[in-house]
């Protein structure tokens, strides 16, 4: 039984987050070095996802050079399972994941595929706003190759 | 950050190599690199993916954008060694279907 490693990161909610987040979980793959690549990828693929939303729409009205708004990025693995958590004062996301779908894989669809795909690589992906917050957790049960 | 290899080969077909994640951030240079081969005439493109550790769906719309921008001028962008994690991005969005993997940059063009 390995013991839970849990890392955290907080920062402006811009396309820096992007690199930065995925960088923490390399540093959590260094760590929990039994965690399969299948589990990683799976899990990296919808974080990359969804920290990309948070950069691109949290600020989407905010004037030109403010940089008010923040994220705290967690990321976590267990002998059970791998999982991230999101916590940013941005915008209200104006999305409801029960209704996100995959685009018919075709030329006239450059984007949209984001969330979907977020959804289609892990097993949990839950969205709430609280307390003025937006909350994403996201986790994996491990077991792949 | 994320480096880009662009080069022209002797038969005329432009090979760009991206070195480690294609995210949001660097999938703007992605489209950079192919709009300008195909500007320039390059318009048969393949891009290896051999070093391209990370593909999000930013990087993915890159793609997309320069096969139809190749398309368009008379040419295409074919796709070739990508590792397992663009592979399993690949199919889970099914653009596997459009953006069909090639097992070496050399022969990407042949059939």
């Amino acid at each position: 039984m390995a013991e839970p490693v849990r890392l955290t990161l907080a920062t402006g909610a811009d396309e820096t987050a992007v690199d930065q987040t995925q960088d923490l979980l390399q540093t959590l793959w260094e760590q929990a070095p039994d965690v399969g690549d299948l589990d990683r990828i799976r899990l990296e693929t919808a974080v990359a996802e969804v920290i990309g939303n948070i950069a691109k729409h949290t600020r989407r009205l905010d004037p030109p050079g403010s940089d008010s708004r923040r994220v705290h990025v967690t990321v976590w693995c267990s002998d059970e399972e791998v999982g991230a958590e999101f916590v940013d004062n941005g915008l209200p996301v104006a999305i409801d994941l029960s209704d996100v779908t995959m685009p018919d894989p075709d030329l006239d669809a450059e984007s949209g595929r984001g969330l979907a795909l977020a959804l289609a690589a892990v097993d949990q992906l839950d969205y709430e706003r609280l307390s003025g917050r937006n909350h994403w957790r996201l986790s994996c049960r491990r077991g792949g190759a | 950050m994320t480096d880009f290899d662009v080069r022209t080969d002797a038969r005329g077909i432009g090979v760009v190599t991206p070195k480690g994640r294609l995210n949001m951030v660097s999938a703007k240079q992605l489209r950079t690199a192919v709009s300008e081969l195909v500007d320039a005439g390059t318009t048969k493109v393949v891009v290896d993916l051999a070093e391209t550790t990370f593909l999000d769906s930013s990087g993915l719309g890159a793609l997309v954008a320069g096969l139809k921008s190749a398309r368009q001028a008379g040419g295409d962008l074919r796709i070739a060694r990508p590792t397992q994690q663009v592979v399993t991005v690949l199919g889970l969005t099914n653009m596997d279907k459009v953006l069909r993997p090639r097992e070496s940059v050399d022969g990407a063009f042949d059939g």
